[in-house]
């Protein structure tokens, strides 16, 4: 079973964000980055696999120097190679101009199986999984919780979160596209042994020229959504901020619920 | 010239779903700013009974593109026929509900369509003939303005309660337009082996008048018990958002949002919840929402009456013991 894994880096949960001067964009330069939690999930799904399996292991993600961490977790988390998209023309790209990308890089390989996550944390469009399976002409399943092979048949079979508590289990051949949402199995840590060994692991670097992509077919040039401006959400709700240290803050809120709003 | 709005409506056990309801509503507006027409589409098998009373509702045509291997959603099926009907009737705009189908199946659709797809929109204005969408970014904490690039058809999925539903029973003469369409032959390779319905949960919160929820910010299951204890206190309901049950501090059945319950309680206490729309979308309904966070840019506190903001170590356990005081006697007291 050859596996790949797409990986993406995101600003921390807890991120305060400020914006450049035309409020085109976020300034980076205070922002701490992690991996995309459900990006996380998808690499144990394909490390666990690969324990009950055999095979490999790839993990790929798209950007400058700074994504390397997240790479470089992924093989000390247990991942057998990394392949790093670095290359200017790829940044800024939407799910179409990313799905392209990542196809180029499938290309050349042999992969049974790629798993992404349901949807990055920062944009949040939920599609580069789906759009990559189109591209590549392979079935696909979104949110998706557990994966289990069919051994010698060359299919698989997944169970799919639905709606309210709803769920189905549908079957699928490879090679296939699974994008994988959170809460399947507990993520694993990487242990110092891993990140020893993480040293020696295939570390490839490639850019479009590599793939064989002009500049226009990925990235921003490729992207069929433009991004016009980031604006303060909209309070939908009036709220009472309570102020106060947390003895002063609980007593006032208390005093509210019972006087004001008549609920306790 | 394209000049129709087309809604995809998503259907269930014979019903249409309110979020299609709220993209009619969209859809009626936008023909009325761009003026263009408006239909609605149903993909499915045997849904004419559905099809005549969406019609007579909304005063809209509904095409029905009906095949058999649409009884059961499937994204090959549905892909096939919807493609060929938008290669074929050249929409302006092909509006959906952001639904777990939507997301399965619409950015394949796009894909086929040599198109983008602008997912999950809460507003939508018209300047100077275009269509500009506002989608949530960075975890609901920025919202970030869009449009589509090149030539239609647009696809654009809507978030679930963020446009009014269209509501009004027009008692119209129902127009649907039948078609039977067919499939090309192997593109069926995804194959649904079961539905299943979570066994009916113990914990049912849809009834509680107090619900007390928890969320990552409680950090583990041992810290979690606070939470059971303010809900103890008043006589609550447990609640959690997601990250809580995928962590296994608390059974599945206790989680609020769109993969779990749906609640409207007269009180609900959201504690170190940051608010993902996920979760938003289950409880954002409630009487009175409180919201406790360490993190002044929560998007919880976009929904909440009252906010704190605090370590939810340090203001629970003050509210634990005002709360007992109050109700000595209850078998959350002392």
């Amino acid at each position: 079973m050859r596996i790949l894994t797409c990986l993406k880096q995101v600003p921390e949960r807890d991120s305060r964000y400020k914006l450049n001067q035309d409020g085109s964009r976020v300034l980076e330069e205070d922002l701490v980055f992690e991996t995309n939690e459900s990006d996380l999930y998808a690499l144990e799904e394909a490390l666990r696999l690969k324990e009950g399996t055999g095979g490999d292991v790839a993990v790929l993600s798209i950007g400058s120097d700074r994504i390397s961490k997240v790479l470089r977790n992924a093989l000390a988390m247990g991942a057998d190679r990394a392949i790093h998209l670095k290359d200017e023309a790829f940044e800024r790209g939407d799910a179409w101009g990313t799905a392209r990308a990542i196809a180029a890089a499938i290309g050349p390989e042999d992969f049974d199986l790629v798993l992404t996550g349901v949807q990055s944390e920062d944009m949040a469009f939920a599609q580069t999984g789906a759009v990559l399976a189109q591209m590549l002409g392979w079935p696909c399943a979104t949110i998706v919780l557990e994966v289990a092979l069919e051994a010698d048949t060359g299919r698989i079979q997944v169970k799919r979160e639905l709606e309210s508590n709803v769920f189905e289990r549908v079957e699928l051949p490879l090679p296939a596209v699974l994008t994988i949402q959170s809460g399947s199995h507990p993520i694993r840590y990487a242990t110092l042994r891993g990140i020893m060994q993480a040293k020696k692991k295939e570390y490839r670097v490639l850019t479009a020229q590599d793939l064989g992509l002009s500049p226009e077919a990925v990235g921003e040039m490729a992207a069929k959504v433009r991004h016009h401006r980031l604006l303060a959400p909209e309070r939908k709700k009036r709220t009472v901020m309570i102020q106060g240290n947390a003895e002063e803050a609980a007593g006032t809120l208390m005093d509210k619920l019972v006087n004001e709003v008549g609920v306790i | 010239m394209t000049t129709r709005i087309v809604v995809l409506g998503e259907h269930r056990d014979g019903q249409l779903k309110k979020i299609s309801w709220e993209a009619i509503g969209l859809g009626r507006r936008l023909s009325v700013e761009l003026g263009m027409e408006v239909s609605l589409a149903l993909v499915g098998s045997e849904i004419e009974r559905l099809a005549r009373e969406v019609s007579g509702r909304s005063g809209l045509e509904v095409v029905v593109l009906a095949n058999d291997h649409c009884r059961h959603y499937t994204p090959e099926a549905y892909c096939e026929v919807l493609a060929e009907f938008a290669r074929t009737e050249q929409p302006y705009l092909l509006l959906l509900g952001h639904t777990y189908q939507t997301m399965d199946f619409a950015p394949k659709l796009a894909t086929m369509l040599d198109r983008g797809m602008i997912p999950n929109c809460v507003d939508c204005r018209c300047a100077a003939g275009q269509l500009l969408w506002v989608r949530q970014v960075f975890n609901g904490k920025l919202n970030l303005e869009v449009s589509p690039k090149g030539e239609p058809p647009y696809l654009v999925s809507l978030q679930q309660g963020a446009f009014p539903a269209s509501e009004e029973d027009l008692e119209a003469p129902p127009r649907v337009d039948h078609r039977q369409v067919g499939l090309a032959e192997g593109v069926l390779r995804r194959k649904l082996l079961e539905v299943m319905e979570a066994v009916q949960t113990r914990v049912d919160l849809s009834q509680a008048e107090i619900i007390v929820a928890g969320g990552r910010g409680l950090g583990s299951k041992e810290k979690f018990q606070l939470i059971i204890d303010l809900a103890s206190a008043l006589g609550a309901g447990v609640g959690a958002s997601r990250p809580v049950t995928d962590g296994g501090w608390l059974p599945k059945e206790h989680q609020i949002g769109s993969s779990g319950q749906s609640v409207t309680p007269r009180l609900y206490i959201a504690c170190g919840i940051s608010g993902a729309i996920q979760h938003l979308v289950g409880m954002s309904n409630s009487g009175c929402i409180v919201a406790i966070n360490k993190d002044p840019y929560a998007p919880i506190f976009q929904v909440a009456d009252y906010g704190i903001v605090g370590d939810v170590f340090q203001v629970v356990p003050k509210l634990i013991e005002i709360a007992r005081e109050m109700r000595p006697g209850h078998p959350g007291s002392p």
